[in-house]
């Protein structure tokens, strides 16, 4: 393995700077760019949901995993191996 | 009185069981509608929990898989400390061996990337480094610098398309089919207050695990080149700043 | 020992989600309070919001984790961090409750019952002490919603918390919708309970709303979810302690199914109506 001569490294660093402060002068659009800020409807306070001290009215969580197979939006999402929560034969629900 | 709490605590954890002895209805009723109170609170509660970290994954599976997932998973791994931030970091190895979700080989790495940014956003604050400090740096410096990692940074090594399908289900829109299906390393930091995803780089993962571990500079470029014809430094400086992932060079 | 000193006015409990409504005006709330728990992270946003709200007003942290009512130990490191987050926000208050939630290590997410008798209280009591040496504070305790009752319990509720005044010098924060909710559970009236109550050691009050089931005989039981607007009960009663006890700092809890924050602070603000009314205090 050949080592990286440091002028190398040091043209990378400037090439590096140069392409950041393009993307400040784009600011909020370069933001955007990284996926997870400022996403609508994602809201990053969900995180911080923890305990309370209430209780819950909410009863029965008596469901089977033994016939149970995911259905939410994985059954739109097309793997190599095709779809991959629905068993072949059945129609999607 | 140490009796009626572990009895009390097992008939709370396995519901199968009876409920412990002495306790009462003051109307004379059976007491084990009330205990079943109790028994849902501490299931619901947790439930709610692992959903509001993990909705993205939520959103794949769908909510009555994600309440059988949450479920067996509680059982398995209960909480072992009233500090609920980080509940769930046992769920992708739990889900890895999860025989209804087999079919969804990807599911794991989504949830280590949203456990992450659940981690990220409770971390530590930290102003991450100044890009300029690299450019005032002697240039015969540059390979051995090591840098100081942000504690709000991770990365998930995937061979799946990770942040996209994760982004697709995080932002409420309709998912589509991912093509090509291709690898992705994601990172997420926080250098400020929003919590950030990334998609790396090509060579990315190689070049940043390698600095993360704490290795210099130039054996970084050397592994990350060796491994990926295409790892482009500049590119990846370029993200590895603008990101802020790191906090100082030493 | 650092007294509790919160205003004798309407406070909220803080949400992340309100954060932006609430800075936007000076918001005609007393106090905010979190749950400890929820911010025992090292950072981010949720401390960025609490620091802010911190400096414009008065701060109540209160305890879901602590498993006071535990016969095992306290769990040390629970309480060191505890200690931090009080000396990060040095709030006016700290408060936790007279339940358990925490066995053998593991957490049980829910607020349990415990039996009342002289084992019990000599626990409850050397816990309480070690907090409040530990946090150089009088902590207040609140009484529980509850469900069921045990065979081994000697000692009445309101007598039990009453005894933990005298032996620890702690105060105590009256939940009212607790008080509907475990009086109808255990088949007693509010008004009953109350009367036993030793009103003259609180030093705040929650009210909330509760969810309305049937237990086998078709017998109301009431859960306390804080998942719905202050019911009508929980309003009638929380006039009642008020005529008695006058202004006490009082906390609209809502933490299920949160609402809008116009919708909270309507909540608050009819508190404060009923806080602000003449004072009608009868000798007790």
């Amino acid at each position: 393995m050949n080592k990286v001569p440091a002028a190398t490294l040091a043209a990378s660093v400037t090439a590096a700077l140069a392409l950041l402060s393009g993307q400040a002068a784009a600011d909020g659009a370069s933001k955007e760019k990284c996926y997870g800020i400022a996403l609508k409807g994602q809201n990053d306070c969900a995180a911080g949901a923890g305990t309370t001290c209430a209780g819950t009215a909410t009863v029965d969580y008596q469901a089977n995993s033994w016939k149970l197979v995911p259905a939410g939006t994985c059954v739109t999402i097309v793997t190599p191996k095709g779809h991959g929560s629905l068993n072949k034969g059945d129609a999607p629900a | 009185m140490l009796e009626i709490q572990d009895a009390f605590t097992r008939a709370l954890l396995e519901r199968d069981r009876p409920i412990p002895p002495g306790l009462t209805c003051s109307n004379g009723l059976r007491p084990e509608r009330r205990f079943a109170i109790h028994r849902d609170n501490v299931v619901a509660g947790l439930i709610a929990t692992l959903a509001s970290r993990f909705p993205a994954t939520q959103r794949i599976v769908g909510a009555p898989f994600f309440v059988v997932l949450a479920r067996a998973f509680i059982d398995r791994h209960p909480p072992r400390s009233p500090v609920l931030l980080e509940y769930g970091k046992d769920l992708p190895s739990f889900v890895e061996a999860f025989e209804p979700a087999r079919d969804l080989p990807y599911l794991a790495d989504v949830i280590r990337l949203e456990a992450a940014r659940g981690r990220a956003y409770h971390a530590a604050d930290m102003p991450p480094l100044d890009p300029q400090t690299l450019a005032v740096l002697p240039q015969e410096r540059l390979p051995f610098i090591r840098f100081d990692f942000h504690p709000a940074t991770s990365m998930i090594r995937s061979s799946h398309p990770i942040v996209t399908i994760w982004a697709m289900n995080a932002d409420g829109s309709k998912p589509k089919p991912v093509e090509p299906w291709l690898a992705e390393d994601a990172m997420v930091s926080r250098p400020t207050l929003n919590v950030r995803v990334h998609r790396l780089p090509s060579g990315g993962g190689t070049f940043l695990s390698l600095l993360a571990a704490g290795s210099p500079l130039g054996d970084a470029v050397e592994a990350a080149l060796s491994e990926s014809p295409n790892f482009n430094l500049s590119t990846n400086l370029a993200f590895m700043l603008g990101a802020g992932v790191t906090t100082a060079i030493r | 020992m650092k007294p509790s000193k919160l205003p004798g006015r309407a406070g909220v409990g803080l949400k992340p989600q309100h954060f932006t409504a609430i800075v936007a005006a000076r918001q005609p709330v007393g106090f905010f309070e979190v749950h400890a728990e929820n911010y025992m992270g090292d950072g981010g946003p949720l401390h960025a919001q609490l620091g802010r709200l911190r400096q414009d007003y008065a701060l109540s942290i209160h305890g879901v984790g602590l498993s006071i009512g535990s016969m095992q130990p306290l769990d040390a490191d629970h309480l060191g961090r505890l200690k931090r987050l009080c000396d990060r926000y040095e709030p006016d208050s700290f408060s936790e409750h007279l339940a358990w939630s925490s066995h053998d290590g593991v957490y049980l997410n829910d607020l349990l019952p415990l039996p009342y008798n002289g084992s019990t209280l000599a626990r409850v009591a050397e816990h309480i002490d070690l907090i409040q040496t530990t946090l150089s504070r009088q902590i207040l305790l609140e009484n529980p919603a509850t469900y069921l009752s045990f065979a081994e319990s000697t000692i009445p509720e309101t007598v039990f918390l009453a005894e933990l005044v005298q032996l620890t010098g702690c105060r105590l924060l009256l939940d009212v919708n607790n008080v509907v909710v475990a009086s109808i559970n255990q088949g007693v009236s509010p008004d009953t309970y109350l009367k036993a109550f030793p009103l003259h050691c609180i030093q705040e009050i929650h009210i909330g709303g509760h969810a309305e089931s049937v237990d086998e005989s078709g017998a109301p039981l009431l859960i306390d979810s804080h998942g719905s607007p202050v019911s009508d009960p929980v309003w009638r009663l929380f006039e009642h302690v008020i005529d008695r006890v006058g202004p006490v700092a009082s906390l609209v809890e809502w933490d299920n199914d949160v609402p809008s924050w116009a919708m909270l602070r309507k909540e608050a603000e009819a508190a404060q109506k009923i806080l602000d009314r003449p004072s009608k205090t009868i000798a007790a």
